[in-house]
């Protein structure tokens, strides 16, 4: 399960070192003129087209679904409810579209937004590349919460159960890796290791302990992550969490490229080292409990898209942040669309999908940039 | 039906498996794949591990009985002999399964196993049952009394040694694996014959699609394992007249059998135990298009088909309370016909499985559609 998380800090790809060598100040690459022109452009490119994707993909994906409805009808009843006026649709097929569809696309953009930031600022933190979202223990946390809630019988919502999991785990890795002395990125680490692994052995005892006839189905489509619980709490929760965090995050990223290149060369930048890690690890934490929480765990995309994102946007976070929200969103959104409909009627969970379409995405970046990679 | 078949066929547990690469979640999903689904678990067909496999494995779901000497008429019901009929071999989800005498050591895995051999009035002939789904029926409860019930899930292999039975009779596949019951080629060589509920066979022995004529034929092929043929005929012979008078629906009504999962229903398929249930019943099932015993099935694709009823199994772990506050609950699900008008059938979990429960259930479905006022003809 983690062994490959143990590894050595490395700097998160190698053209972070790129233009460095003079200066630590990520903040002013040494590149000559001509060629940041050339990149320049690239990103302005890429983030036009990142920025363009999303709206275009809510539209898109909002008319594709096992009923067919037409994508005029779709987008009229959409912007009927906005405007408060009458649907064009019968009222079932009304809640297809506003309740179900467009509940689940917005969740999807804002879960696969938040994961892929928090992914971002993860490996930042750790200067590890292989670190992600759950790297504190959460995802296995929320777990424990959500399996306890749905085999136990506990009277508790399991997206509530799962976010007070999520919040237990970050507690336990904290304290642990605080103990230990000043947080430090492998002491982050090895504590997420142990609380991850120490949740991952008790969800399971539940699960054998007290799973009884097709009960186990409900909690392996929650294992595997699945956006089809949606309706307007969801989406309402995790796009308020999502950015009332993740835009200070953003506009707090330049603090994560001193951490790039150590916690002394941090320090020498003049930033607190101990308590700008604290925060950015609990601003992380509580925009991951709420994604797992109202996703289940959904892995590959806060592992794999900050380092796409990288490759595209370069080492700064103010510019791999932003692309990172921007495509998480997108790739969610189309995941999930892929999940509900390729199998129709039949549903898959979306944790299946991400890493079935997202790995030759991702392969297909490391190969166009394989001078880089 | 094994745990597996409640979800996927083999092949996509397999693939399933494989796709999974996110590191948290493949223990736990390997912890659920391996103690609960066991798609691997069921011994392909033709691999019968037992030294005296005699029959070649035939096809469909339900086996051929070859006897070794002329038809056991003459032994009473219910009362175990030694000599006349045996050995028995039957091929049994591809397995060939002999029975040397009448089994007096049996144990019972599941509910489906547990009401068949109280159906048959074995009752003194089980030594213990194991991951019942729900409470015995009230008719059978004082004989189920006595026997022990050895595990609340599926029991593993040195507990049910130490009950040392000659027969385990299993309702799922899953329930005879090596982290189980034990491996079923390794249980012969101990002298234990096994027997799965071929309504529940994976692979090559799963029916197409279930019938009641099958599922007779099942209690038959046990009758004559356990050398209580008598019983068995009269048993089918009783539920065969009891499923002639159940009453058909007089006009087209479609339902959704949903069992669990809240945010992607578990629903019954076109194959299984609910559809056979449903066709009784003259209810038109939703899911019948898809080829599996149980499957996920979207809320957009229910919404857009818009039931007419709603079967709610109803379980410990999601009951049907639940599942109907669930559905008033969620806006688009609230405008469902069948949730408006509150056309609700509820069905306890172990009588949504194939087993002598299926013709009461086919009943009481029908009893509690004639009073939602659906006429039948």
């Amino acid at each position: 399960m983690t062994s490959t998380r143990i590894r050595l800090p490395v700097p998160p790809a190698s053209s972070v070192v790129e233009g460095a060598g003079e200066s630590p100040m990520p903040a002013a690459p040494q590149a000559s003129r001509h060629s940041a022109r050339a990149r320049g452009g690239l990103r302005i490119t890429t983030y036009v087209a990142a920025a363009a994707a999303l709206p275009a993909s809510m539209l898109l994906a909002v008319g594709i679904g096992s009923t067919g409805i037409g994508i005029v009808d779709v987008w009229q009843t959409v912007v009927a409810h906005l405007a408060g006026t009458q649907s064009p649709l019968s009222p079932l097929r009304d809640g297809i579209v506003w309740d179900i569809r467009l509940t689940r696309v917005l969740t999807a953009a804002a879960v696969g937004a938040a994961l892929a930031v928090s992914g971002a600022v993860m490996q930042a933190l750790t200067r590890n590349v292989l670190a992600d979202p759950y790297l504190l223990g959460l995802s296995s946390g929320a777990s424990v919460g959500a399996v306890a809630a749905l085999t136990l019988g506990v009277a508790i919502m399991p997206t509530v159960a799962a976010f007070l999991g999520a919040l237990a785990a970050l507690t336990l890795t904290l304290l642990l890796a605080r103990s230990l002395g000043p947080i430090s990125p492998s002491r982050t680490i090895l504590a997420g290791i142990t609380v991850s692994a120490f949740g991952v052995a008790v969800t399971s005892f539940l699960i054998f302990w007290n799973v009884q006839g097709d009960s186990y189905r409900e909690v392996l489509n929650w294992l595997m992550g699945s956006l089809a619980g949606s309706g307007w709490t969801t989406v309402a929760v995790s796009w308020a969490v999502t950015a009332v965090i993740g835009i200070p995050l953003i506009l707090g990223a330049r603090v994560l490229d001193a951490f790039v290149f150590g916690d002394t060369a941090a320090a020498s930048l003049g930033i607190h080292v101990t308590r700008a890690r604290w925060i950015f690890l609990a601003a992380v934490a509580l925009l991951t409990g709420v994604a797992v929480a109202v996703s289940g765990a959904i892995g590959f995309i806060g592992l794999v898209l900050p380092n796409a994102a990288r490759l595209l946007a370069g080492f700064q976070h103010r510019l791999i942040l932003p692309l990172c929200a921007l495509t998480g969103a997108t790739f969610m959104i189309w995941v999930d669309t892929a999940a509900r409909t390729l199998f129709a009627p039949r549903e898959l969970p979306v944790g299946i999908m991400t890493a079935l379409v997202g790995a030759p995405i991702f392969a297909l970046v490391l190969w166009r940039h394989r001078s880089r990679s | 039906m094994s745990a597996c078949s409640r979800s996927l066929t083999s092949s996509r547990c397999d693939r399933r498996r494989l796709l999974l690469t996110r590191r948290l979640v493949v223990p736990l999903v390997a912890v659920i794949a391996v103690v609960l689904s066991s798609c691997n678990a069921a011994n392909p067909p033709g691999s019968a591990g037992s030294a005296r496999a005699t029959a070649p494995p035939t096809s469909g779901a339900v086996s051929q009985v070859f006897d070794s000497t002329s038809a056991g008429s003459s032994v009473p019901p219910n009362r175990p002999t030694a000599a006349a009929g045996y050995p028995i071999t039957v091929q049994n989800c591809g397995f060939a399964v002999t029975v040397d005498h009448s089994p007096n050591r049996i144990l019972a895995i599941k509910s489906t196993s547990m009401e068949l051999l109280l159906a048959l009035g074995l009752a003194d002939r089980v030594v213990g049952a194991a991951f019942l789904d729900g409470p015995v029926p009230a008719q059978w409860r004082d004989a189920a009394s006595s026997i022990p019930v050895i595990s609340t899930g599926a029991p593993s292999n040195e507990p049910v040694l130490g009950l040392d039975p000659d027969l385990i009779i299993a309702g799922w596949e899953s329930n005879l694996a090596p982290d189980t019951a034990g491996d079923r080629g390794r249980l012969a060589a101990a002298g234990i014959a096994s027997y799965v509920s071929p309504a529940a066979c994976r692979g090559a022995s799963q029916p197409k699609k279930l019938t009641f004529p099958m599922l007779f034929a099942e209690f038959e092929e046990v009758g004559r394992l356990l050398g209580v043929r008598e019983s068995a005929t009269a048993l089918v012979a009783a539920q065969q007249r009891e499923l002639a008078a159940v009453p058909k629906l007089d006009r087209r009504v479609t339902a959704l059998w949903w069992s669990s999962g809240s945010d992607t229903p578990y629903v019954g398929g076109g194959i299984g135990a609910p559809e056979m249930v449903m066709n009784a019943v003259g209810l038109e099932n939703i899911a019948a298009g898809i080829d599996q015993t149980w499957t996920s099935l979207g809320w957009e694709s229910i919404i857009g088909d818009d039931p007419d009823v709603i079967i709610l199994v109803d379980a410990s772990w999601s009951s049907a309370s639940k599942k109907m506050h669930l559905l008033e609950q969620n806006p688009a699900t609230a405008r469902l016909t069948a949730v408006r008008e509150h056309h609700f059938v509820t069905i306890p979990f172990p009588a949504s499985e194939a087993g002598v429960r299926s013709v009461d259930a086919a009943k009481d479905i029908a009893h509690q559609l004639a009073a939602l006022g659906f006429g039948s003809r």
